[in-house]
């Protein structure tokens, strides 16, 4: 070891180990670095829960037919005619019983939120004899699948979660018709677990759809057959609408909330981070201050004013980082894995969950570290610059 | 020099470290301020309804729709001053993802339902009655798409489609409104719904809800449930309650927006509680000797208490003036920028007041514990560490 | 000459720990108005203690203490204060003038505990920096002060309200020589001329010369008494 970073590490030792003697002004700027951080990663890790659990419940093997201009299910419509058309359309794949394919009806229930009790927007999703095989990794967790053509409802578990009055053999009332809760299930934590799902035609019998329908959604024949079924379905004049891969529509209707978030989540770490920068610099000049003479000493004795600044850049760095491993935790404790829903895309709720990932924690570490930096490079600094004769004064 | 100078002088004698407690403190009250500003946005649509203004929603959701043969039974309810409907209709143009926000109404009884909200000229409010093509934009949504009086435009629906398969319906811009308050949000149009009605594919005779305003809201509960009564055990029931009611559990969709934000800003004044009140401490102990020799001076200890008090109050005070200062500029800013998203958002004076409460009790807080100390301090064991 | 202190049987005690030490026991002591005391003794001998009590910043434990007349030992804390500020002057070693004040706000201090107009408080802080010899550095910040003009300050300070008694703990100590003698002289001339009462504590024998009756202290009595030439 050079005689240099030996001194650096004496110095930064001896820093270290009298933090305790400055405890409380020390533990601000620790406690100060882990609320910004927590307040930083609890926002990201909502983004983030909310974009994984949109953008990821679309596949990109399934095509989603709406009327030309909808842009979301809820508002399209499509006749029985056209959905006979769809299933004949080229580049749909083929199972068994003929074009895998389910004519899917989209309409909106009141849920009671257990927390506050408010109603809010349920999708109701009328499903045809397809649309179970047609989404990957639909799993009854709880009860069984409705039987077709029966009031028979089956509830995404994160419908369960936040909504009341879904358990298993409830009846729920729409109007005048009557529905019995016969399955829970799980879809990989995807936007579908948000909703209600039965018979299609059950559906539009009672809520008087007549024949008609909202979406299609088709099994693609192989990843490049979408450009052959957009053209087709745009172009033949008794169709005229719009297809999208169910992972396109899915991801759109994801970026504007999650981007929200994120713009909400960032400047405010932002803001937040430059009053703990403030306090960060308050306690490291303090720090300076207090151990004046002690630097001093060290000077007269041989040390480098690089191994002053080490030492008082490293004391700040520590704090930051404990600060933002507290914060870090703290997010992992009290947020991650948080449920919450909010409006999404389609004017329903979309129920999340807020999820921490290691990417994020990185970024809430770069944040603490961004501020032990500049909270201690400063007062490293005057540390370094500190007067020999400080040390001989009485 | 006056007492006050005295404590100018203690609170900036370490300009540094003056700046960076200000600083500290304005963030948060930034943050407070804007906010804030939020909140009351989110806030301030459902504080400014009539307390008379009643909302029929179908009873499975306010999307599901309500036969148009509702609105006359409601009417005819003892106690519905004047009652309307208003349907959603999906409005765009041009592009799909220019989405506008429009509404098919009974022309004549929403405009009296909704007088005070929508403002318009008389001349330009016969003409739209007038004209069954006719529309009224609001004056932020007309400046938005560039529409001027008289301009004829092709309005498409996302949801509706004409018998003939188009769906496009043509309107007249007949008249432009301007909303109750400078700040409200205008971003709206309103059409015949007669014009949509006899043309459209699907849907025909429904509407989508039905608004009216009551005689006096003290009878408003009665009213809603005779209303819900009326259409109970029918194909499409009804749930009715006040718009206050209504929109607020709109809101209340995005999430619980006011514990977020009441979360965000807690975290915010605890950080500068402890970067404060520690900062205070450590200026207190470091004038030990000062305020002894004050004492010994002849200074009072309540007064010593009072000084350092007014010191703590008078840093949070103008760090948070400070703040709330610039959260006034941003919300500014904000307004502009997220009329879309927020269109009411601005710090209203409640805000300012909850802030100025809040500054005076960060500087009680911060300053107490000191002040404590400070008046506490004995002369002869402050002098004797020299 | 009047009595302007009256010391009767005067005890301080203190607790360190469990153990109970005695400054004194027992001390008794007159200064008369216009006097000019030095207190001199060893470290410990309890002369900063007395200066204290003198100067009403500690209590007694036991006997009286009267100020021209009345007893002050019994007052509350409240009432020393408004004592002190109306009769008493102090001069530290370390001058303890406030570092964020002007040479000139650090003489109008302690006339913000009375009711004097903002013109008459500054007529009198002129006047004090005057005779002090300072009105041209009334601006300057004591750390833009040599030590001798720091104490210059606080002379002007302790003068400042015109109180009867001026105390002085070690006022030289922190002074070369010749300033000391500096400040000794304006002491002097506070006493003869303006019939200034002082109490000062010192072990410096030079600076002791200046007062007119020097009391040496040694473990709480008084172990003679000289009076100056």
């Amino acid at each position: 070891m050079s005689r240099l970073s030996a001194q650096i590490v004496a110095v930064v030792a001896m820093n270290l180990r009298s933090l305790p003697s400055r405890a409380s002004i020390s533990a601000v700027t620790l406690v100060a670095v882990a609320v910004v951080v927590t307040v930083l990663l609890s926002f990201l890790a909502m983004a983030n829960g909310f974009r994984a659990t949109v953008a990821g419940s679309g596949s990109p093997d399934v095509a989603i037919v709406m009327r030309e201009g909808s842009e979301a299910e809820l508002n399209s419509t499509l006749t029985r005619d056209q959905v006979n058309l769809l299933l004949d359309a080229p580049g749909v794949a083929k199972g068994p019983d003929g074009p895998i394919g389910s004519a899917e009806l989209y309409v909106i229930v009141d849920g009671i939120k257990r927390e506050g009790g408010t109603r809010a927007n349920l999708p109701l999703r009328g499903i045809g004899p397809s649309g179970v095989a047609l989404r990957d990794g639909v799993e009854i967790v709880e009860g069984r699948m409705f039987a077709p053509g029966t009031n028979e409802i089956v509830v995404g578990q994160g419908a369960m979660r936040e909504f009341a009055g879904f358990e298993l053999g409830k009846e729920i009332r729409f109007s005048r018709s009557t529905w019995k809760v016969v399955g829970v299930f799980a879809m990989h934590g995807s936007v579908f677990e948000s909703e209600l799902w039965a018979d299609a035609g059950s559906v539009q019998s009672l809520f008087n759809r007549g024949s008609r329908f909202q979406t299609m959604r088709l099994k693609l024949e192989k990843p490049d057959s979408f450009e052959v079924l957009r053209d087709f379905v745009k172009t033949d004049p008794r169709l005229k609408l719009d297809a999208k891969t169910e992972q396109a529509y899915y991801a759109g209707q994801s970026q504007r909330t999650s981007d929200l978030i994120m713009y909400l989540g960032w400047p405010l770490g932002i803001a937040m981070a430059f009053g703990a920068l403030a306090g960060a610099l308050n306690t490291m000049y303090t720090s300076v201050a207090m151990r004046a003479r002690e630097i001093a000493t060290l000077r007269a004795l041989g040390f480098s004013g690089i191994a002053t600044f080490a030492g008082t850049l490293a004391e700040s760095l520590v704090l930051s980082i404990v600060g933002g491993v507290l914060g870090a935790l703290a997010t992992w404790i009290f947020f991650d894995g948080l449920s919450a829903s909010t409006l999404g895309g389609s004017f329903t709720q979309v129920v999340f969950s807020f999820q921490l990932t290691p990417a994020l924690v990185w970024q809430g570490a770069v944040l603490a570290l961004v501020i032990g930096f500049a909270g201690g490079v400063f007062p490293a600094w005057r540390a370094a610059r500190t007067p020999v004769s400080t040390a001989f004064r009485l | 020099m006056s007492e006050l100078h005295l404590i100018w002088r203690n609170l900036v004698r370490r300009k540094l470290r003056f700046a960076l407690t200000l600083f500290a403190i304005f963030i948060a009250f930034l943050i407070f301020g804007v906010l804030g500003g939020v909140r009351t946005a989110l806030q301030s649509g459902v504080d400014l309804m009539a307390d008379n203004r009643l909302v029929t929603v179908n009873k499975i959701n306010f999307t599901q729709p309500l036969p148009i043969s509702y609105l006359n039974k409601v009417r005819a309810i003892d106690g519905v001053q004047v009652a309307s409907h208003s349907g959603w209709f999906g409005a765009y143009v041009r592009d799909s993802r220019n989405v506008i926000v429009a509404f098919a109404i009974e022309p004549e009884s929403y405009l009296q339902v909704y007088g005070d909200e929508i403002r318009l000229d008389p001349a330009q409010r016969e003409a739209f009655l007038r004209n069954r093509q006719g529309m009224i934009a609001g004056e932020a949504l007309a400046k938005a798409q560039g529409w001027k009086l008289g301009d004829r435009i092709p309005v498409q629906s996302n949801i509706f489609s004409r018998s003939d398969g188009s769906t496009t319906w043509e309107m007249v811009v007949e008249g432009i409104f301007r909303g109750k308050e400078e700040s409200s949000d205008t971003r709206r149009m309103y059409f015949h719904y007669d014009y949509l009605n006899e043309s459209r594919a699907i849907g025909k005779d429904f509407t989508g809800i039905i608004v009216f305003n009551t005689v006096n809201p003290a009878r408003n509960e009665t009213i809603a449930r005779q209303i819900d009564a009326l259409f109970a055990n029918s194909f499409y029931e009804t749930q009715t309650d006040t718009a206050k009611a209504f929109n607020k559990a709109f809101i209340a969709q995005l999430g619980n927006i006011a514990m977020i934000i009441t979360s965000v800003v807690s975290a915010a004044f605890f950080t500068i509680l402890l970067i404060v009140g520690n900062t205070m401490m450590l200026a207190i102990r470091e004038r030990t000797t000062e305020i002894a020799v004050m004492k010994t001076l002849g200074f009072r200890s309540e007064r010593i208490f009072r000084m350092v008090l007014a010191e703590s109050m008078f840093l949070s005070l103008l760090g948070g003036l400070l703040g709330i200062a610039a959260a006034l500029m941003a919300v500014a800013g904000l307004h502009k920028a997220l009329a879309g998203v927020l269109p009411d958002l601005s710090l209203g004076p409640a805000v300012i007041a909850q802030a100025l409460a809040i500054m005076l009790a960060l500087g009680l807080v911060t300053g107490l514990l000191p002040a404590f100390a400070a008046m506490r301090l004995n002369i002869v064991t402050a002098l004797g560490r020299n | 000459m009047t009595k302007l202190f009256e010391l009767h049987d005067v005890a301080k005690r203190f607790q360190r720990g469990k153990e109970s030490i005695t400054i004194f026991d027992g001390l008794s002591l007159g200064i008369e108005e216009g006097d000019f005391v030095a207190i001199m003794g060893p470290s410990g001998s309890g002369k900063t203690t007395l200066l204290n009590l003198l100067g009403g910043v500690d209590q007694p434990s036991a006997g009286e203490i009267r100020f021209a007349g009345s007893r002050i030992d019994s007052l509350s804390e409240t009432g020393l204060a408004a004592w002190r500020a109306a009769n008493v002057g102090f001069i530290f070693q370390f001058y303890n003038l406030m570092p964020m004040l002007s040479a000139e706000r650090n003489v109008e201090l302690p006339l913000l505990l009375t009711s004097l107009s903002r013109a008459r408080r500054r007529q009198s802080v002129e006047a004090a920096l005057k005779l002090v010899g300072l009105e041209d550095r009334a601006r300057h910040l004591p750390k833009e002060l040599s030590g001798g003009q720091q104490q210059r300050v606080a002379i002007a300070r302790a003068v400042v309200s015109d109180p009867k008694l001026l105390l002085c703990d070690e006022p030289t100590g922190d002074l070369d020589r010749a300033t000391a003698d500096e400040i000794l002289k304006m002491l002097s001339l506070l006493n003869n001329e303006f019939g200034k009462t002082i109490v000062m504590v010192t072990h410096d024998p030079e600076a002791a010369k200046y007062a007119k009756r020097v009391l040496h202290l040694d473990k709480g009595r008084f172990a003679g008494e000289e009076l100056a030439a």
